[in-house]
């Protein structure tokens, strides 16, 4: 795209009823909450601690309180969608030959999806409970 | 090369702070995923890994490209859905660095002396 539409209207006016409007919302509206939802994530594991210190027994009593793993599951979503959508915008601004252009989405969109996959299992295909309890019981 | 004004330099600024925290996402998501190996897999020697200083170093240039990105996506917000943003965007965007700046040096005093290992 040439430049980006300024306002609602004006990207109404160039996307019309097609899926980019969609995205041009979505961006707005994630991003906002991102900022709350990233934010938070900084605050609790570089602010509240010393990041320095993080280690397994760390993470898996996180992961085990079930409202991280919400609030994780809405940052990875918020923060996937926002961060591929905005990869995919600078791919078409940036990568000018059609073929280069097609294949580098192929490659981001195929490691975008299994990092998602992975990091939802990562959230809920495990009990740290039992992990975090294996952990202190070498201690 | 094309100087530009205000406006210029916070596209710019978003677009680089953006892919690389798009980038430093997939690599996040993919390195704490090692904990469903368990406590005896490699999550705890990666880790210490990581909390070697250059890359403490790389965790304070990530937080910097959130907090720039996060106000500088305010900026866009507020262009996009009131009368008068984009008519402000010049100082909207210094607001925006003196807001990163702000949280900035907070966060700073707190981490720095982390990674210098006096804390």
């Amino acid at each position: 795209m040439a430049s980006a539409p300024k306002t609602y209207q004006a990207a109404r006016a160039t996307y019309g009823a097609s899926g980019e409007l969609v995205w041009w919302v979505f961006m707005r509206i994630s991003g906002l909450l991102l900022v709350f939802l990233v934010f938070g994530h900084l605050f609790f594991n570089n602010i509240q601690i010393d990041a320095g210190t993080i280690d397994f027994a760390y993470v898996a009593n996180r992961l085990s309180q079930p409202g991280v793993k919400i609030y994780d599951t809405f940052l990875l979503a918020f923060a996937m969608l926002h961060g591929i959508n905005g990869l995919r915008y600078s791919i078409e601004d940036h990568v000018r030959k059609p073929g280069r252009r097609f294949w580098t989405k192929v490659v981001v969109f195929s490691l975008a999806g299994i990092v998602f996959v992975l990091g939802t299992m990562t959230l809920w295909a495990f009990s740290y409970d039992e992990m975090g309890a294996a952990v202190r019981a070498l201690d | 090369m094309y100087r530009g004004r205000e406006g210029q330099w916070a596209f710019v600024l978003h677009r680089l702070s953006g892919v690389a925290l798009a980038l430093f996402l997939l690599l996040h998501v993919i390195d704490i995923s090692l904990v469903m190996f368990g406590p005896e897999g490699p999550f705890n020697a990666f880790l210490a890994f990581y909390h070697q200083w250059p890359f403490r170093v790389g965790l304070v240039l990530v937080m910097a490209a959130v907090v720039y990105h996060a106000f500088n996506g305010l900026r866009i917000i507020l262009m996009d859905f009131t009368e008068w943003g984009v008519k402000y965007q010049g100082a909207l965007w210094y607001g925006a660095l003196g807001a990163t700046t702000a949280v900035g040096i907070p966060v700073l005093w707190k981490i720095v002396p982390e990674i210098l290992g006096i804390a």
